[in-house]
């Protein structure tokens, strides 16, 4: 029964983000992925290998993690807004449902673009000569349930202040993670007992983006994937990690008045 | 019996945007009967739409308790049964209306081709045949108020909460609406909306509850109400006293107006007249008007 109230929800926010061509983006950046490759085939400049996969990483990252939080941040704030939201909890389902729902549609946009944007960047680097090796593929798998997480922490965050903002905060997160994990590690060994304790603690609560971004990795010609463990690893973090945010989206999403 | 809708001393209150609390609702109590058509009037800003989100458990009241079916309301057994026109109700633009049906279909716990025949068997009574598949962004607000009267119909639920319900509806799509809700009363369904239209109130209601500033100042049936609204009017010719009856009269071309607000003064004028022995010429027996007891009663609630 609740498998159909998500399956029904996340249909939803799938149907009305393609309809509504947010995904047009996606394609307009693949197809110009595309003529940069074929240009850069035509000129005939070899050896570029590694940079060219190094700047199609990071362009996949970046894109996606952008359609991630635009889709998550404006979702329940429009509803919201818009009075669709009446309708919606007006039928037998509770509002966690609808929060579970919308987040997985959000989610599955985010994979498709994401996934369309990698199709079409794999067909780039084939002009290349550069094979889809399985490094590359674990760094699609693990940037998809990084997304996952993006689109929740901005879920979260949507309740919590206006979309604009809580897309602002959603960026900084997602693209400075790298950052300030490396700020509180050089803290943590230049700070005291109490003080440590707490940088722990703030550590342990601000997501870990970095953790899923596998793209220096993939970057480089012939390197070996990372074992299973780690994968599994960043999934379970993935499935806490949203978890967490979807019960920190209900906590003030359960009693809001509407 | 158990109540379709039991509301006991409820207080709903809101937040300005400086953060002053003010009540919406104030201690108001009322029950819908199962089967009934109630209309829920006020004027706007009274606590209408306040109420039904209360019943809805779209807000949480301060204090008070709502009931649907004897079940708390927001709960999922108690909003199972009921069917919810929203005020303005905006639907997903870019879904079409049967895409539209079938999500709140799903969510209702329909599911398959029983859903899809239902669906679009509801979208056809409602008018919308020939629209099914556009998208919701191309309707006009009546063919979306339509829109939206069928996805409440969805699940054939026990009650209808109605908020607004001939919003934006030309005077066919009332006709229609009418129909629809009367039949659905004959399935035993109960029906409580809200409405500016009057008209539409006076055609479908079995009883009418007025909300003011939160309270409930009047509550009557409506047949009740017709009668004592009804206005009686005898014409003659001739000398007759009727003192004491109505002071309401006027003559014209030696025709005299009597007119009275009690069936019993007007068969009392009768008689005078008649021993009077002067001649009855017209007896006309003329509805009253819902609009101008509304007025009358919110201004001097007010």
């Amino acid at each position: 029964m609740k498998f159909r109230i998500y399956r029904a929800l996340a249909r939803g926010v799938v149907l009305e983000s393609i309809r509504r061509k947010d995904l047009w983006v996606v394609a307009i950046l693949g197809f110009l992925i595309m003529m940069t490759a074929g240009v850069l085939g035509f000129f005939g400049i070899q050896g570029l290998q590694v940079f060219v996969k190094d700047l199609a990483v990071s362009v996949l990252g970046i894109f996606g993690t952008i359609v991630a939080v635009l889709t998550a941040s404006r979702m329940i704030p429009e509803e919201i807004k818009q009075r669709t939201l009446y309708p919606l909890l007006a039928r037998p389902i509770t509002r966690f449902d609808l929060l579970v729902g919308k987040l997985i549609g959000a989610t599955v946009v985010s994979w498709i673009a994401f996934l369309m944007l990698a199709a079409l960047t794999a067909l780039a680097l084939a002009s290349f000569h550069v094979g889809f090796e399985p490094i590359m593929l674990q760094y699609l798998l693990c940037k998809m349930l990084g997304l996952a997480v993006v689109c929740a922490l901005s879920l979260a965050l949507s309740l919590y202040m206006t979309p604009a903002a809580a897309a602002t905060m959603s960026l900084i997160f997602a693209f400075g993670s790298g950052m300030v994990v490396h700020a509180l590690t050089m803290s943590y060994s230049a700070a005291s007992g109490p003080a440590q304790f707490a940088i722990k603690a703030l550590n342990s609560v601000l997501p870990q983006f970095s953790l899923f971004d596998l793209g220096s990795r993939a970057a480089n010609l012939h390197w070996a994937p990372v074992p299973l463990w780690v994968v599994l690893f960043l999934l379970g973090y993935a499935v806490v990690y949203s978890a967490a945010m979807t019960l920190l989206a209900w906590t003030k999403f359960r009693r809001q008045a509407l | 019996m158990t109540q379709a809708i039991e509301v006991s001393s409820l207080v709903v209150e809101y937040r300005t945007k400086n953060g002053q609390r003010v009540d919406a609702v104030n201690d108001l109590s009322f029950t819908v009967q199962p089967g009934e058509i109630v209309g829920f009037l006020g004027p706007n800003g009274a606590g209408k739409s306040s109420t039904l989100k209360a019943l809805m458990g779209f807000v949480v009241p301060r204090s008070g308790d709502c009931r649907i079916f004897g079940l708390e309301a927001g709960s999922l057994q108690a909003k199972a049964c009921i069917g919810y026109l929203p005020e303005v109700a905006m639907y997903y633009p870019f879904l079409t209306p049967l895409e539209t049906m079938r999500l709140y279909g799903e969510l209702q716990g329909l599911c398959g081709s029983k859903l899809i025949q239902e669906a679009k068997d509801l979208l056809a009574r409602v008018g919308l045949k020939d629209a099914m598949n556009k998208q919701n962004r191309t309707l006009s607000k009546g063919m979306l108020q339509r829109v939206g009267i069928a996805q409440s119909l969805l699940g054939q639920p026990a009650l209808l909460v109605l908020d607004e319900v001939t919003s934006g509806l030309d005077p066919l799509g009332r006709k229609e609406l009418r129909e629809i809700l009367k039949e659905k009363q004959s399935e035993g369904t109960t029906l409580f909306f809200s409405s500016h239209e009057l008209s539409e109130v006076d055609m479908l209601c079995d009883r009418i509850l007025i909300i003011h500033k939160g309270h409930l100042i009047e509550e009557r049936g409506m047949v009740e109400l017709k009668e004592d609204l009804r206005k009686y009017t005898v014409s003659y010719v001739g000398a007759a006293s009727l003192l004491g009856l109505t002071e309401n009269w006027s003559e014209d071309e030696g025709v005299c107006h009597a007119r009275f607000t009690e069936k019993e003064q007007l068969v009392q004028a009768i008689n005078r007249v008649h021993i009077a022995g002067a001649r009855v010429i017209d007896v006309v027996s003329q509805e009253g008007s819902l609009e101008e007891y509304f007025i009358e009663r919110i201004g001097r609630a007010a």
